[in-house]
């Protein structure tokens, strides 16, 4: 019986581990245009958060001004980079 | 079946091998570009399919064991030495892991399941996934290597088959411990996957900090059952052990605390390298020493490292376990070492008044709490090995230095949500510190015009300020959500409750963090309590009286009894508030014979302001009279309210946000274009 039972247990996980699959999932390299993609959605986020706790009269005006301020010149070199890697896969392709 | 089981436990480790060794293979092609004969993608897909299979092959062993605790299977020495015929089934079926063996092969199940869903989910980031997949088979090989040659459940019983097993350990034999230890290991070996992603995405350089957003999950649940598991154990303890507290600073308690400390300092500093880019050497390392702590818990708990109440097992696995240590430890300093460069901060900390300082000030306090219990864990090892003699440390020395960390970091729950991103004005501090400080000051007047002095002794003093702490940080949690709430009406029309509810759906990881602080807060007050624990121990023959509080105890009987498994002696007190009863307590003695031994079953009357805690010792062997001790402690109760408040929080953080088109559309005034929507969406 435990004999029986050894052989179907190996033998069902073998055919699982090699029955062939003909289309395999690629493993695809994420470049840094992915990277800067989710930079640009996090500052998004910082930023509606930002304007969801000022609204929420958790910061004074000039605060509100200077931390929207920085967070918008962090998402703009993200944007001129993202721009700029953009424009030189259309010219490589 | 125990065939079965060892050949089964075999399989695992030849697919775990597998994994492991075509997953590399199939990454250096891939990372450099090479094939062989089989394509890399192919190759990895069968490493892939070979860790799925690891897990039904380990699932039949684990159940291969059970099988033979519950057909009385003698001829397993693990079932003979932790089972009988009389043990009820729900205790042989917890008999998987109440001794070494089987709480190995309890491991090796469970990383084999975390394994499974990872391995089952790969679309979500193949390549990292890969990466994670390989080196979770590292891990599961060290295990099964364990199970199949150090530690093996399926061992034979050499001559005769005894008839009936020894039983199993009589402090084992309670509800709680049926869920305590999967809970715990659950814990344990969760936080394995983030380390394991973590890992992979150093070894590959993974850019940008999406694994954390794949693991955050992961690592949530991983905490959320050490939290459950670290809190029953205090229940159990408190239920069996009869010594009328929930922590005694038990090697095997530290063993578990240790990385739910680090793991803690995890999630909160992962927020920073997600919104900010900071702190990826920092946070790289926290994951690698969670994952080293808990590999150290299970070594504390099952090698007999450490002297303790509930370390049940006691072999020659620990050097085992410290070359495993010392393996992780190597290879995940050599891959930083290899790949620091890659873990540059996007950002350097603008002020120390900010959210940022506040987490990494709350990292330190974690950090330097974890090294204190480490610290007076490992110090009877290794004075041992200094000066020759084992010297303890008792709770004091953990109690001077944890209480005033807990209390500095119950200050920081308070401040943190206080305080802004990059930094923070002194105009800001001033517009939303005051209301939490004044109801923190009102608290402590409060207290003390009821008459709990401070400088009546270092107990009430930090029970005074635990309460007081307390009430800044409900102040605080509770004005983030009327502020977020108040924004939601405004723009929706919706009552303030509605709006609440509607904030946290928006942005339950904010929110349900909050939740998860009140929790915590609510803890911190049942654990104030312990400063005024009374108790009192007298001889109670029948229908004596004693007193304790507002209560007083008259013994109607004492009685003994048996059944199958255990003999028991037990009192039947009836308990009085004035000259109304108000309960009947019986607590038990009892006397295990497959075993031998004997336990105790307190009987516990519990209320929102104390305990009323009963045991009985058995007899006084000069007079032959029954001695009762009776335990009077304040505000236990809280402790266990705040864990399922704390649970509740995690599910919630856990729970996707709504989105904001489906919170307009819920609400009862027109959609708003996507820009205001988004700016109505709860922060983060």
């Amino acid at each position: 019986m435990s004999t029986i039972a050894c052989g179907l247990l190996l033998i069902a996980i073998f055919i699982y581990v090699f029955y062939p699959d003909r289309h395999p999932e690629a493993q695809i390299q994420k470049t840094r245009l992915d990277f800067l993609r989710e930079r640009k959605e996090v500052l998004y986020d910082n930023l509606r958060d930002l304007n969801f706790e000022y609204r929420a009269g958790k910061y004074p005006e000039e605060d509100y001004a200077a931390q929207r301020a920085a967070l918008e010149n962090e998402a703009a070199e993200i944007m001129a980079e993202m721009d700029l890697l953009e424009r030189q896969t259309l010219h490589s392709a | 079946m125990p065939a079965f089981g060892s050949f089964a436990l075999l399989l695992a480790l030849a697919l775990s091998g597998y994994n492991l060794l075509a997953g590399a293979i199939a990454l250096r092609q891939l990372a450099t570009g090479s094939r062989g004969r089989v394509s890399p993608e192919r190759l990895a897909e069968t490493a892939r399919r070979a860790g799925i299979g690891s897990f039904f092959a380990v699932t039949s062993a684990a159940f291969a064991l059970v099988w033979a605790a519950f057909a009385n299977d003698f001829s397993v020495s693990y079932i003979l030495h932790h089972s009988n015929r009389a043990l009820p089934g729900a205790y042989k079926f917890a008999a998987l892991w109440s001794g070494q063996e089987g709480s190995l092969l309890l491991w090796a199940w469970l990383l084999a399941a975390y394994g499974f869903v990872l391995r089952a989910r790969h679309k979500v980031d193949v390549k990292l996934t890969a990466y994670a997949s390989t080196i979770l088979s590292g891990i599961q090989i060290f295990f099964l290597l364990l199970l199949n040659f150090a530690a093996p459940p399926f061992a034979l019983v050499a001559g005769t088959i005894p008839q009936d097993g020894f039983g199993l350990n009589p402090l084992l034999q309670y509800p709680e411990m049926v869920i305590h230890p999967p809970m715990l290991y659950l814990g344990y070996v969760g936080f394995a996957v983030p380390f394991a992603f973590a890992l992979g995405a150093l070894m590959m350089r993974y850019p940008g900090d999406k694994w954390i957003h794949i693991t955050r999950r992961w690592t949530m649940v991983a905490w959320l059952f050490l939290t459950c598991g670290i809190f029953l154990g205090a229940h159990w303890a408190y239920s069996v052990l009869g010594w009328g507290g929930y922590w005694g600073w038990d090697p095997v308690e530290n063993a578990s605390l240790m990385p739910w400390l680090t793991g803690t300092a995890f999630l909160h500093s992962v927020m920073m390298q997600e919104k900010r880019g900071m702190m990826k050497n920092w946070n790289v390392w926290l994951i690698f020493s969670t994952f080293a702590l808990s590999i150290l818990g299970t070594l504390l708990t099952r090698s007999g490292l450490v002297s303790s109440v509930h370390a049940f097992a006691q072999s020659s696995i620990g050097t085992w376990f410290w070359a495993f240590l010392v393996i992780v430890l190597v290879v995940c300093l050599f891959t930083f070492i290899l790949q620091r460069d890659h873990l540059k901060s996007e950002h350097k900390l603008e002020s120390l008044v900010s959210r940022e300082s506040s987490f990494l000030f709350n990292n330190l306090v974690l950090l330097a709490a974890c090294f204190t219990v480490l610290w007076g864990t490992l110090f009877p090892v290794i004075s041992e090995y200094v000066q020759g003699n084992k010297v303890t440390v008792s709770a004091p020395f953990y109690n001077r230095v944890a209480v005033p960390i807990g209390l500095f970091l119950l200050f920081l729950t308070g401040i943190g949500p206080i305080l802004a991103w990059r930094s923070t004005s002194f105009k800001s501090i001033r517009k939303n510190f005051i209301l939490p400080a004044v109801a923190a000051l009102v608290t402590a007047i409060v207290l003390v015009a009821c008459g709990v002095y401070p400088l009546k002794d270092q107990g009430t003093f930090y029970s005074l300020m635990a309460w007081s702490l307390g009430a800044l940080v409900v102040t605080a949690v509770g004005s983030e959500f009327l502020r977020g709430a108040g924004v939601i009406s405004r723009h929706t029309g919706q009552n303030i409750f509605a709006s609440m509810i509607q904030l946290t759906r928006r942005n339950t990881r904010r929110y349900g963090g909050y939740i998860i602080h009140f929790g915590v807060v609510v803890i911190f007050i049942g654990l104030a309590g312990s400063a005024f624990d009374r108790s009192v121990e007298q001889e109670l023959n029948f229908k004596q009286s004693m007193t304790m509080g507002p209560y007083r105890l008259v013994c109607q009987d004492y009685s003994q009894d048996t059944n199958p498994n255990y003999d028991t002696e037990y009192a039947i007190l009836d308990v009085y508030r004035g000259d109304k009863k108000i309960t009947q307590l019986a607590p038990e003695k009892r006397f295990y014979q497959a075993s031998q031994t004997t336990s105790t079953i307190v009987a516990n009357h519990s209320t929102l302001a104390w305990d009323l805690y009963v045991i009985y010792a058995g007899k006084d062997p000069d007079s032959g009279q029954p001695i009762i001790k009776v335990f009077l402690n304040p505000l236990v109760a809280w402790i266990w309210i705040g864990v399922v408040i704390v649970i509740i929080g995690t599910f919630v953080a856990l729970t996707p946000n709504m989105t904001a088109a489906y919170a307009a559309s819920r609400s009862r005034l027109p959609v708003r274009e996507t820009p205001e929507m988004a700016v109505s969406k709860g922060g983060d």
